[in-house]
């Protein structure tokens, strides 16, 4: 436990404590260092004092070279127990006398040093001058042990240890009682501080026990304590006060919170309700809101998106239309784009970029708002390709009134001359009976262009269902048709593997029936027919861009041996009533190869003619599988 | 080990006699007659004045030779310096601090006690009954080392102060 955690009481008798044992230590220490070294000054003086003593009495030992005597005296040191050696020595240097006489030679200096005494090793030793009367006499050498210091500084150790210790312990009583007088009157203060803080009773005041500086602390807790409670109670009052403020406040606040909720509601449930798509971005294009509408739109969730940056959420929209224009509202631009085709639902929209201001006329968002016209511009469609069809009828209409003009009065005006010129020969019944039979055939053949006229004019209108038809079955029906004709021109028709499509038989029927009546009429020998199939490619396709590029198509191909045409016919053999032969040559009324065209753009295909004059014809009919 | 010891300590102390022999003891007597100096005390009023010199006399012939004058030359007793005179007969004898007597007659050293009785004189001689005679110091010989007796009455006669410490050295006649 630190000094600083301990309680107060503990820490100033630790304080105390501490200090007198320091003190103590530090005193003994100091003393026994001084009297260690008074100790060694005294030593030193008394072996000194022994060493003039016993040097002046051997002095008359020397002098007379008493040996005996020298001996004699120097043995008197046997009383002084920690004299350990000593020995004489004549003023020639040599040994005179030793103490004590047992000694080897070898255990005192062989010869005198200098006078003076000195430590070593554990040991005071030193030398003495012998004189008498100021004569020098000899030398005498003297050497004490150090036990008598030891022993001393063994007792004073002793010695101070018991005072260090008895001091401690009187100033551990002492401390005891004495530190009462400063701790109890900050206990009784702590106390009563925490009296107050358990329970927030100001009105406690702390007890004063002096005038010292605890003394004037209390006063100033007790001041502190009278001022806390003032200001306790302004501080109530003033809460009671802002508790009340609050309390209004909160009421406004909730019932504004409600108002504007309302408003919110209302406007996301009109956001919500809307049919078009609306979002808002932020200044970095981030969604910041997005309605219900966009939920329509597959996978998208509105939770993940608000938040993210359009291109993390759509990176196809990274060179989009969308984009740019979003970019181009962020500088303050009012877009209107009114027809978008987003690549991520293929769908049609009609686009509004509204830049968000603030007060500052800075732009912080944008407004985007989709309206989808997928529907309206499917419809469109239809319309044009509705009217694209009446144009195309009202074409036919009125080539067919000019045909009509011309080859529907052929006949008629031949009724009218040769009904003039038997009201002109009406005597002559030959005459008569030969323009009667010219009169008829004109009719018959009026009859038969009338009747063929409708056939095509019924194509034009028809609307039957489409059902699967076998084209192998077709054919070999036709054959059995043309059965006749075939053997009379002993003609070879070859076919294999033609498909089974979706289509309407009759007009199926129809359409192979005029080609390989026609290849069977403009072949004058030996007619070889082929009819043959293939798919069509995609890059084929691709040079037929009235088809629908999505659609698989095949190629059913009608060729003959016979008289072909002028390629230069190659389109205009489909209108109707046109001839490149004359009748006399050929018999025809000029329509089945405009029937032909028509039932095939029925079935959604399309005809080609590609001829050769003298050298065949081959006729290719495009048609759509599914 | 006691008995090696000594063994060793008389060698040493034969062979140091072997060596010096009689020059060796007259040596020893010199010096001795010096040391004497040291360890007596004379009136202040055997001395004539502060620097008057301090007389070592000898009578009858002269055993030390030169060794006397080694002993003592440069030496003061206190601040009197110390002087050699040779007396060649008692009349000779003036006024001296020691006096060193080589006479071996009883009869003449009587008279040289007499002729000095009353002075501050400390009289030495290596006489048999020196003391007997009067005489204050005599030198002797055992095993073979030189020894001293004094005759502290007759020293007292003379107003000597002799040393304790030369006393407890020296045999009391």
């Amino acid at each position: 436990m630190k000094l600083r955690d301990i309680p107060i009481q503990r820490k100033i008798m630790t304080v105390i404590l501490i200090t007198c044992a320091i003190v103590l230590t530090l005193m003994c220490s100091a003393y026994m260092v001084f009297e260690y070294i008074s100790f060694r000054n005294v030593t030193k003086v008394h072996v000194s004092t022994i060493a003039a003593v016993v040097a002046s009495n051997s002095s008359a030992a020397l002098a007379f070279d008493s040996q005996k005597d020298g001996v004699d005296i120097l043995s008197a040191l046997s009383e002084e127990k920690h004299i350990v050696a000593a020995s004489l020595y004549k003023s020639d240097g040599k040994i005179f006398a030793k103490f004590p006489v047992y000694i080897q030679d070898s255990s005192v200096p062989s010869s005198p040093g200098e006078a003076g005494f000195y430590f070593s090793k554990g040991f005071l030793e030193g030398f003495q001058p012998v004189v008498q009367n100021g004569k020098i006499l000899g030398m005498l050498y003297l050497k004490s042990d150090m036990q008598g210091l030891y022993e001393q500084l063994r007792h004073f150790a002793a010695i101070a240890l018991f005072l260090i210790g008895s001091s401690l312990l009187i100033a551990y009583f002492l401390s005891h009682i004495l530190q009462k007088s400063i701790s109890q009157p900050i206990l009784q203060l702590e106390e009563t501080a925490r009296r107050i803080s358990e329970k927030g009773d100001y009105s406690v005041r702390a007890k004063k026990n002096g005038d010292d500086e605890l003394g004037a602390l209390t006063n100033a807790f007790n001041f502190m304590l009278s001022q806390i409670e003032v200001q306790n109670k302004e501080i109530l009052s003033f809460n009671h006060t802002l508790e009340r403020t609050v309390e209004e406040r909160t009421l406004e606040l909730v019932e504004a919170n409600s108002v504007l909720r309302q408003q919110k509601e209302f406007v996301e449930t009109i956001i919500n309700s809307s049919v078009d798509i609306i979002g808002v971005f932020d200044a970095h294009l981030n969604y910041v809101m997005i309605n219900k509408r966009v939920g329509d739109f597959d996978e998208y969730k509105r939770d993940e998106i608000v938040g993210k940056n359009i291109l993390e959420v759509f990176p196809d929209l990274a060179d989009s239309a969308m984009y740019k224009n979003l970019q181009m509202a962020l500088k303050g631009e009012i877009v209107h784009d009114k027809k978008y085709k987003s690549p991520i639902v293929n769908r049609y929209f009609e686009n509004y970029y509204i830049p968000l201001m603030n007060e500052l006329n800075e732009v912080y968002g944008v407004l985007a708002i989709g309206h989808d016209i997928s529907d309206i511009m499917e419809a469109n469609e239809k319309l044009e390709s509705v009217n694209s069809a009446l144009v195309k009828s009202n074409q036919d209409l009125e080539q067919f009134a000019y045909i009509a003009s011309h080859d529907l009065q052929e006949p008629l005006r031949k009724i009218q001359t040769f009904s003039q010129l038997i009201i002109h020969d009406r005597d002559n019944t030959e005459m008569v009976s030969r323009y009667l039979e010219k009169i008829n055939s004109s009719a018959n053949r009026m009859q038969q262009l009338i009747q063929e006229v409708l056939n095509f004019s019924r194509i034009s209108r028809a609307e039957e269902a489409f059902v699967p038809v076998d084209l192998n079955k077709t054919i070999e029906s036709l054959l059995i048709d043309f059965e006749l004709l075939i053997r009379e021109k002993k003609a070879t028709i070859n076919f294999s593997g033609l498909p089974v499509i979706r289509g309407i038989p009759l007009q199926l029927s129809q359409l192979f029936s005029n080609l390989m009546s026609n290849s069977l009429k403009y072949t004058e020998r030996d007619p070889l027919i082929t009819i043959s199939c293939r798919d069509i490619t995609s890059e084929e396709l691709n040079s037929y861009p009235d088809l629908n590029q999505n659609s698989s198509y095949i190629c059913i191909s009608v060729e003959d041996n016979g008289i072909g045409f002028d390629p230069q016919f190659n389109e205009k053999i489909f209108s109707i009533f046109q001839r490149l032969h004359d009748k006399q040559s050929y018999s025809g009324t000029g329509i089945g190869l405009a029937l032909c065209k028509k039932i095939v753009e029925n079935h959604g295909g399309k005809i080609e003619g590609h001829g050769k004059v003298n050298n065949g014809s081959r006729f290719n009919v495009i048609l759509p599988v599914r | 080990m006691k008995i090696r010891i000594l063994l060793l300590f008389t060698f040493m102390i034969f062979s140091s006699s072997a060596q010096k022999g009689a020059n060796s003891e007259a040596k020893i007597k010199a010096v001795f007659l010096y040391n004497f100096t040291r360890f007596v005390e004379w009136p202040a009023r055997s001395f004539s004045s502060e620097t008057a010199p301090f007389v070592i006399g000898i009578i009858g012939e002269d055993p030390f030779g030169a060794y006397i004058e080694q002993a003592i030359v440069g030496e003061k007793v206190n601040s009197h310096p110390i002087v050699i005179r040779r007396f060649n007969s008692i009349a000779e004898i003036e006024d001296c601090h020691i006096l060193f007597v080589n006479l071996h007659d009883g009869g003449m050293i009587k008279q040289v006690v007499a002729h000095v009785s009353g002075k501050n004189i400390l009289t030495v001689s290596d006489a048999n009954n020196f003391a007997g005679w009067g005489g204050i110091i005599r030198f002797y010989s055992e095993e073979s080392k030189v020894k001293i007796e004094i005759n502290t009455t007759a020293a007292k006669a003379a107003q000597l102060s002799i040393s304790s410490k030369l006393l407890s050295v020296s045999q009391i006649y």
